[in-house]
């Protein structure tokens, strides 16, 4: 029987409730769309780590390319927004393949290893191909072109048309984590050797999920360098893989709305204590411990176990078909 | 005979690659326990050495010094923090040292400001060397030879003690070692603490070379992990023949083509990878 929590119309009703309550909340309408930016990239880093079991410290890679392809093509070529998103969208299913290809080689630490140096590769690749990407500047005055005759200049504008987005491709990751294909995912990440035995192309599998992972996360990177109007070298920096790895373990990799809590969590938090603590990130080094220590299925943990005590039932720790917990250990070869 | 000199800087520089990797790989050998805070190890060493002859320390003590106050750190943070956690996945290893990384980065920042600074070497070293057509900072040799020294002294204690011993046969059972009666909650912490103060030594050394600035230990942690993917995970030949073909490499690259040098780095990982899955000297 599915519980209530683990529905998935429920985080869907969710992640629609937070487009809706984040004008309400929140003054600043950049602030805002870079909630639903972040969260997209993290669900899709999610789908990695949550469904597939596969940690990738590469996620950066693919949201700086994403920012880099918005940079270079509004800032060079007449191509319209959406026609640019697509590009970014295969450029981050291309590149993610790649990589997740080389990196699925190896398992467990290794695999996480490799995921790093991949990200630092791309990083100096960026840096010194400072002609394409403008180096340690990054690409400036990235435009944000009128869609439809309909201007996005206005920060909310923008943020609407940030928040449709990010409700179809956040319906289309569920769509992805609830179909057979989601499902074999799940039997890779709890069981790679019988999940293989049975006769199921793993390794295809693993490369399938990073480049949907990847496309999804090269949009939101586009969508990024637009919300900024830059497309900086920090984007494809070592940092902004390690901000989605941690914004996902922070949210809880039970479903993908809890990724979408875990960004919200961690912008918001940066907001109000880097305005009052500029090394606020001390105190997030700390949390990150005590998650490690005593929360270990994130926010959303802390949700399950809030409605449990309410409705007196205790959280059962069986793991369901339908709700994926954390990724279970790869045997040590 | 430029590339005799870049070669040298190389072995130089993979010296301490090396230092940085086989702590690295004899924590991950002993513990199955992936540090995401060597980097953070290495940033404090390269500090504490910093702060000590600001103070007026002398270098030679301040190196000793610095690697042993890490070492020490590290086996605290070992008994009371990281043990807790050994039997969970490797998800939350990653998000402790993580967490730990970030609390030491944040912490030389406010210590020591976001700039950085400089650390000049000894006295006795400023000087250079002249070797047939070309001079050679004094320093740089020092590095190397008191590495080579170290390597030495490093692989007796692996392969030739009773503490080796232990290690190496830890590293293949932990249970027959806890069974035979050894504390193997001691052997742990030493062993973190041996791997952590390796980091912090590399550190001090690096830092009249390169300077200190609180995110050398990202770096430094990618350059360790590179090291240990080309070299395979828990061999110490493996750390050292990468440690030197990486540093050699990047030392060459910075005449060839300066701009590029850090990105054949990690190009050649990933050619070697694809190669071999395993490394170069790797067994599992």
């Amino acid at each position: 029987m599915i519980r209530i929590l683990d529905r998935p119309l429920l985080h869907f009703g969710l992640a629609a409730a937070t487009v809706l309550a984040l004008p309400l909340l929140l003054r600043s309408g950049t602030l805002a769309s870079e909630i639903l930016i972040y969260a997209l990239a993290v669900a899709a880093c999610n789908l990695l780590l949550g469904y597939t079991g596969l940690l990738s410290f590469g996620q950066g890679i693919f949201f700086g390319l994403g920012s880099y392809v918005a940079g270079l093509l509004l800032l060079r070529t007449p191509l319209p927004v959406p026609a640019m998103l697509i590009v970014a969208l295969l450029a981050g299913a291309a590149t993610a393949a790649a990589v997740g290809w080389l990196s699925i080689r190896r398992q467990g630490v290794y695999f996480v290893m490799l995921t790093l140096a991949f990200s630092q590769m791309f990083y100096f690749l960026a840096y010194t191909f400072s002609g394409l990407t403008g180096g340690d500047n990054g690409l400036l005055d990235v435009p944000r072109p009128a869609l439809a005759g309909v201007p996005l200049s206005d920060p909310w504008s923008y943020y609407a048309y940030v928040a449709v987005l990010f409700l179809g491709l956040f319906a289309a990751l569920q769509r992805v984590a609830l179909s057979t294909f989601g499902r074999t995912l799940l039997a890779i990440r709890d069981n790679e050797a019988r999940a293989r035995a049975i006769g199921f192309p793993v390794r295809a599998f693993k490369v399938a999920a990073f480049a949907i992972s990847g496309a999804v996360t090269a949009v939101a990177g586009a969508l990024h360098a637009m919300l900024i109007g830059v497309a900086p070298l920090s984007n494809i920096e070592y940092h902004t893989s390690e901000t989605l790895l941690i914004m996902t373990i922070i949210g809880g990799s039970a479903n993908l709305f809890a990724s979408v809590l875990g960004a919200a969590a961690y912008l918001v938090a940066g907001d109000l204590l880097s305005a009052i603590w500029p090394r606020w990130l001390l105190l997030l080094g700390l949390i990150l411990i005590v998650i490690a220590l005593f929360l270990q299925r994130g926010l959303w943990g802390l949700i399950e176990r809030a409605t449990a005590l309410v409705s007196r039932r205790p959280v059962s720790e069986d793991s369901a078909p339908d709700r994926p917990a954390l990724p279970a250990e790869e045997p040590q070869p | 005979m430029t590339y005799l000199f870049q070669i040298l800087n190389g072995v130089g520089l993979g010296m301490l690659y090396f230092l940085l990797a086989v702590g690295l790989s004899i924590i991950f050998g002993l513990l199955q326990f992936v540090n995401f805070a060597h980097g953070a190890f290495y940033l404090l060493g390269a500090y504490l050495a910093y702060e000590m002859v600001e103070r007026g320390a002398s270098f030679w003590a301040a190196l000793p010094l610095a690697a042993l106050a890490v070492g020490l750190l590290a086996g605290l943070t070992e008994a009371v923090l990281l043990r807790r956690i050994y039997k969970q996945p490797h998800t939350f290893h990653i998000l402790v040292t993580v967490g730990l990384a970030l609390v030491v980065q944040e912490f030389v920042i406010i210590v020591w400001g976001p700039i950085g600074g400089n650390l000049p070497a000894p006295e006795a070293l400023s000087g250079v060397v002249i070797l047939g057509d070309f001079v050679y900072p004094e320093y740089r040799l020092f590095v190397i030879v008191f590495t080579a020294a170290l390597a030495a002294a490093l692989w007796w204690l692996l392969e030739s003690t009773r503490l080796g011993a232990i290690v190496r046969a830890g590293s293949e059972s932990p249970e027959n070692m806890a069974l035979l009666g050894y504390d193997t909650l001691r052997i742990n912490t030493a062993v973190f603490a041996l791997g952590a103060g390796l980091a912090g030594l590399a550190g001090a050394l690096a830092a009249p070379i390169r300077g200190v600035e609180p995110f050398m230990g990202v770096e430094a942690l990618s350059i360790a992990f590179v090291v240990v993917v080309i070299g395979g995970m828990g061999s110490y030949a493996g750390a050292l023949a990468a440690g030197l073909v990486v540093g050699i490499a990047q030392s060459l690259m910075a005449t060839l083509w300066p701009e590029g040098a850090r990105l054949v780095i990690y190009l050649g990982m990933a050619g070697i990878i694809v190669a071999m899955p395993r490394g170069l000297f790797g067994r599992a």
